[in-house]
């Protein structure tokens, strides 16, 4: 990744910038896909690529993108990271955050089984039984299924995170006692892991009886995650988001304390990330755009 | 590159004649002959301009003609926290960027993937990097990010069948591996070996990189070190950490800089400056292909400071006392 740079895209509420999509649509490959800066075409910045030239109307590239995503995926209906990697993981939960209108009804339906279908290792009944075999004390923190990163590992914030937007989206379009359930249990399994000051981090509450603190990106995933719920942990965790945000200094990370904070009506109106501020990666500058969409009352991760 | 048949070399050698019996510690490999490892251990009391010159004497004797070759400095760079000793100094790094430069060499890049935070760039601006070497993302490789190749592990300690690992690295005709001498709350200490996890690339596995914490930390270190063949180890050991590291522990001064061509001799001398016993450390067991006479202090051609002239210990939390090296 070395010598990347795009243009700082960060300004007063931005609106969607003529130049941050074009930036988008001049990094897309000769395949339709595109790189997190240069190189061959990933997953990731792929779908947030095509979500925010949707969201501006750039109907060319983003259906060349469309079609690179539904050509990677794999016979079991999820999404690999990279072209040429044979394993779904958590990408899928991206992918399926596009409309099925654009990614096709058919590539939805299998994403979203993919996903329902998928859970943390530590959950499953055969490691359950082999704990108990073994004499090991259940931990409660592995009652609630969350999402892993790559099949045949534990859960985490993010994917979780990622996961519960992608069903959210899915249950409101299409209810389903299944998918609520693991909507639910999911966003239980956030509460079990989230920091006892507030917050999140990838995961790790504690390490050998240490606490951890709570990193900005997965606070704010965490937070998007859980729009629409009360709870008292919130009472907690929105403070902290609202000390990151003015703290940080990551555009990843600004781009989801930003959506987290929105999704419960937190974000100071007119809020504009602090300069300078590097937006260095497509997902970075594609969610940029998207958190500006939101802004303006769009709702281009939760509808 | 010394033409020399090292120990680490000559281990590979056996291994891969003696196959899969060996691995499962079935028999040993037969022994080639070879020269014992080389480690120096140099004193560099602090983080000041005089690591420049230290290292370039450090690199000119020990890694040998580097001249038209492409070189992977792989630091640890973990959280953003610039004061604390979680990550690799940002001086040691581009005092052995300046060096191997200077020595000839085609191009050289500074290369890490974090496990924990996604935003690399973020976190090495953080943690000092860009303030210390000049152009820094014009010299650096996301490892997190970098194209990926299918990589069948020859000689497999894990449960893991194959792991994809970046081009870079895989491309790299010498991998740095420039550490931290830090206790770890799992391994018991990290070091030039257990850095390599950052070559695992999370673009592909994850934040952190579970995966590895799954088919077993200790026998993923030994499969790492097993993939990259043509490796040199600098450990930074001028600030440490002690207790409960690799992240929250505590500063610990040692002074030193550790380093050599065989990862597996840089970490036991490490654990012995530490005062643990690399004898007790699984992962350095395993990496020593079931030769662990080759690691033990007499077998190591030991440079620069004695062992004992600069040993410090590490303290250890109570998970792992038993490591401690008996006097």
């Amino acid at each position: 990744m070395a010598g990347a740079e795009f243009a700082a895209a960060s300004g007063a509420a931005p609106a969607l910038g003529a130049m941050s999509v074009e930036t988008v649509a001049s990094k897309q490959n000769p395949d339709g896909g595109w790189p997190y800066v240069r190189g061959v075409s990933w997953t990731e910045p792929g779908v947030y690529a095509v979500l925010a030239l949707l969201a501006a109307g750039e109907m060319g590239p983003a259906r060349r993108g469309l079609n690179w995503l539904r050509a990677r995926q794999l016979a079991d209906g999820g999404w690999p990271p990279q072209a040429g990697v044979d394993e779904s993981t958590w990408v899928t939960s991206l992918v399926a955050l596009i409309p099925e209108e654009h990614l096709g009804p058919a590539a939805h339906r299998r994403a979203i089984a993919w996903l329902t279908s998928c859970m943390g290792e530590e959950s499953r009944p055969l490691y359950l039984f082999n704990q108990w075999i073994s004499g090991n004390p259940r931990s409660p923190e592995k009652d609630f299924p969350g999402w892993p990163w790559v099949p045949g590992t534990a859960a985490w914030v993010a994917p979780t995170s990622l996961a519960i937007l992608a069903l959210d989206k899915e249950q409101r379009r299409r209810p389903s006692a299944g998918i609520g359930a693991r909507i639910e249990e999911g966003r239980r399994f956030l509460f079990t892991r989230m920091c006892r000051e507030g917050g999140w981090n990838h995961g790790s509450v504690r390490a050998l009886g240490y606490e951890s603190n709570p990193y900005p990106e997965t606070t704010g995933m965490a937070l998007a995650a859980l729009r629409g719920v009360q709870a008292p942990e919130l009472n907690l965790a929105i403070p902290v988001a609202q000390q990151l945000l003015a703290a940080c200094r990551s555009a990843d990370a600004l781009n989801w304390l930003r959506l987290g904070l929105m999704a419960h009506g937190q974000l100071q109106p007119g809020f504009c990330p602090p300069l300078p501020i590097r937006y260095r990666t497509v997902p970075e500058i594609a969610l940029n755009l998207l958190v500006a969409e939101a802004q303006k009352g769009g709702e281009v991760l939760w509808s | 590159m010394k033409p020399l048949l090292t120990r680490r070399e000559a281990m590979a050698l056996a291994a891969g004649a003696a196959g899969a019996a060996v691995l499962a510690g079935c028999g040993k490999p037969d022994r080639l002959p070879s020269a014992p490892a080389r480690v120096a251990i140099v004193r560099a009391p602090a983080y000041d301009q005089s690591i420049y010159d230290t290292m370039r004497r450090l690199l000119r004797e020990q890694v040998g003609d580097v001249k038209g070759r492409t070189i992977l400095l792989k630091p640890n760079l973990v959280e953003f926290e610039p004061d604390s000793s979680i990550n690799t100094h940002p001086i040691v790094v581009h005092a052995a960027f300046e060096a191997f430069r200077e020595m000839g060499a085609a191009q050289v890049r500074i290369a890490e993937g974090p496990g924990h935070r996604r935003n690399t760039l973020d976190l090495a601006e953080a943690a000092g990097y860009f303030a210390t070497v000049p152009n820094f993302e014009d010299n650096f490789v996301d490892l997190n990010l970098d194209d990926v190749t299918r990589v069948f592990p020859s000689r497999q300690f894990s449960r893991m069948e194959k792991i994809y690992l970046p081009n870079y690295a895989l491309g790299a005709d010498l991998l740095v591996s420039m550490a931290k001498m830090k206790t770890h709350h799992w391994v018991g200490a990290t070091l030039s070996m257990k850095n390599l996890f950052g070559v695992v690339p999370s673009g592909i596995y994850g934040w952190p990189k579970n995966v590895l914490h799954w088919a077993g930390i200790e026998e993923c270190i030994a499969d790492l070190h097993a993939a990259f063949p043509r490796q040199f180890a600098i450990v930074d050991g001028i600030v440490g950490m002690e207790g409960n590291g690799p992240i929250q522990g505590v500063p610990k001064q040692a002074g030193v800089l550790v380093a050599g061509r065989d990862p597996v001799a840089v970490d036991a001398t490490c654990c012995r400056i530490m005062k643990i016993d690399p004898g007790k450390m699984r992962y350095i067991r395993l990496a020593s292909g079931g030769a662990e006479g080759s690691i033990a202090e007499s077998n190591i051609e030991q440079v620069g400071e004695s062992i004992q002239s600069v040993a410090t210990p590490f303290k250890l939390i109570r998970e792992f006392r038993r490591l401690r090296l008996e006097a």
